[in-house]
């Protein structure tokens, strides 16, 4: 015990809980953060799915890249609407629209030449592009 | 001429077993979230490891004792139980990462989801630390690593980068908000150089291969030359990042990506050298983890150890080996990817460094142990200083990461 009646674990707790609130200040909220993790998901789904049309890459690599982009993305429409930091409901609608498109292209990506897959890069990149508008908003 | 054969060796599987699945993790995202801001934590961490693993080499070829025997001898068990600890918990998180390191790089390979390849990567990890001898495991996945060395190529390449990017060297892209996020990649940064299981396995591998006071050269070199040169594998893939990913608004969030780096410059050869190099390096890591925790254990506890000796001759080293690959599975199976594990295990690493090294530092000013080899004033103060940065890095950013879902 000191000359105020704390403890020192008291105190340390204390100066914790007020880091952490001080905290606030440089850390992002949950909705910017996963807003900002999906739209740069999209920007690399979309990236994967040029560089397997272009022969950067093999078509192995991309189906397991997309496996793993689906995971990353898996469950936002659900969690957005009721994250911390979440910009009004107009703005979430618009978000999820564009996610809805999107995440059809990462559920089925077109790596054969014989489906349009510039439609799904556009696609994709538009949500990329909307998600980080949004995650900077 | 054998001398110069062991230097040479030494040297080249320091190069190839410096990455993992930390080290690549945390090389990419740093590279693709904040272009070079975070290159001095890469050098300041590689400088970190050079001084120890040099310590930890020149301890037992003195010595001729194990860091594990030393802390339980000069503190007691109780006490060697503290770092045993830190070790089991950090280390298993770690390992988790590493199998599911070595599952996406057969994934890439393959295009088979890494879920189903995670099992595979744990069993070929089980049969090599059960039938493997020291040598095969030290040098075999290190050797295979070299192909870490295309990620400098990939850099030559692409060229110069341009002036902007160039600007993050000294004035790091941190947005507002962002400032708890590189804290948390400092942490893991020098979380996942700065492993504390490469001072079990390096001490025990000298064991194994009966160093004495006749291999401080050999040691002194290893350390030096072979950890520099290893981490040009890791500064070359946080470059590639931040040339090929960070203009295309990636971050880096999975393994694959970071591969589209080097996808960029090599093309198709490019996807597969990053793939291959994952694989060894992840593979490496896994099986320096197992034996590192195992030695550990068995030294500590007072049981016979040694992967030269047969499984009967040393029953419950090889039955530890199981249990803690077993837990490692069981971890890997929550179906967490392995780049937010990876990340995470070397944040906490980076949290219990401090339990972790400084009975070393204790130690290693001992002459008892050491005789006139012991520490100078230069050595104490960088590990302190570096150990007090990871520490306080660590202890900010974890709990920041954990409430806003980011960590």
């Amino acid at each position: 015990m000191n000359k105020t009646g704390f403890s020192l674990p008291v105190l340390v707790l204390l100066a914790l809980l007020m880091w952490t609130l001080a905290g606030c200040q440089f850390t992002q909220s949950p909705f910017a953060l996963a807003v900002s993790s999906a739209g740069a998901e999209f920007a690399a789904a979309a990236t994967t799915l040029s560089y397997v049309h272009s022969g950067k890459i093999s078509t192995q690599y991309a189906r397991a890249s997309f496996v793993n982009y689906r995971s990353q993305l898996d469950g936002l429409d659900q969690q957005l609407p009721s994250q911390q930091g979440a910009s009004g409901g107009a703005s979430v609608a618009h978000l999820l629209a564009f996610y809805k498109v999107a995440i059809r292209a990462v559920d089925n990506p077109c790596l054969e030449a014989s489906c349009n897959w510039q439609a799904q890069v556009a696609a994709l990149n538009s949500a990329s592009q909307a998600f980080l508008k949004a995650a900077g908003s | 001429m054998k001398k110069v054969f062991a230097i040479a060796l030494g040297i080249v599987t320091a190069i190839g077993g410096f990455l993992d699945a930390g080290t690549v993790a945390t090389s990419g995202e740093a590279g693709a979230k904040y272009g070079f801001g975070l290159i001095w934590a890469v050098i300041l961490a590689t400088i970190e490891i050079i001084l120890l693993v040099e310590m930890v080499g020149r301890f037992t070829a003195v010595s001729q004792k194990t860091y594990a025997d030393a802390i339980r001898e000069k503190f007691g068990f109780k006490f060697y139980l503290f770092p045993l600890a830190s070790e089991l918990i950090a280390e298993s998180l770690l390992l988790a990462a590493e199998l599911g390191g070595v599952a996406i790089a057969l994934s890439l390979l393959t295009g088979i989801s890494w879920h189903y390849l995670f099992p595979v990567a744990a069993i070929l990890v089980l049969i090599l630390v059960w039938s493997a001898s020291f040598d095969i495991i030290e040098n075999g996945p290190a050797l295979l690593g070299l192909v870490t060395l295309s990620f400098l190529v990939g850099v030559i390449l692409l060229g110069p980068p341009k002036l902007s990017l160039l600007q993050t060297l000294w004035k790091p892209p941190i947005q507002q908000g962002q400032f708890a996020d590189y804290l948390y990649l400092v942490a893991a940064i020098l979380g996942a150089t700065i492993s504390p299981y490469l001072l079990y396995f390096y001490s025990s591998g000298a064991i194994e291969e009966h160093w004495s006071g006749k291999s401080l050269l050999l040691n002194r070199v290893t350390a030096i030359v072979g950890m520099g040169f290893g981490s040009i594998g890791s500064l070359a893939l946080l470059i590639l990042s931040a040339i090929v990913l960070r203009p295309l608004n990636m971050q880096a969030g999975t393994l694959g990506e970071i591969g589209l780096a080097m996808a960029k410059p090599l093309g198709i050869v490019g996807g597969y050298l990053f793939a291959v190099a994952l694989f060894s390096t992840c593979l490496g890591a896994a099986l320096e983890v197992v034996l590192a925790v195992s030695y550990n254990v068995a030294q500590g506890f007072g049981w016979e150890w040694g992967q030269n000796q047969k499984p009967v001759q040393t029953a419950r080293y090889y039955a530890f080996m199981i249990v803690f690959l077993l837990v490692a599975v069981i971890i890997g199976l929550l179906g967490i990817d392995p780049l937010q594990l990876a990340l995470f295990a070397s944040t906490v690493i980076a949290l219990f460094l401090p339990v972790s090294l400084s009975p070393f530092l204790f130690i290693m000013n001992d002459p008892a142990y050491l005789k006139d080899k012991t520490n100078g004033w230069f050595d104490n103060t960088a590990i302190i200083l570096i150990l007090l940065i990871a520490f306080a890095v660590a202890v900010v950013s974890i709990p920041l990461e954990i409430i806003t879902g980011g960590g």
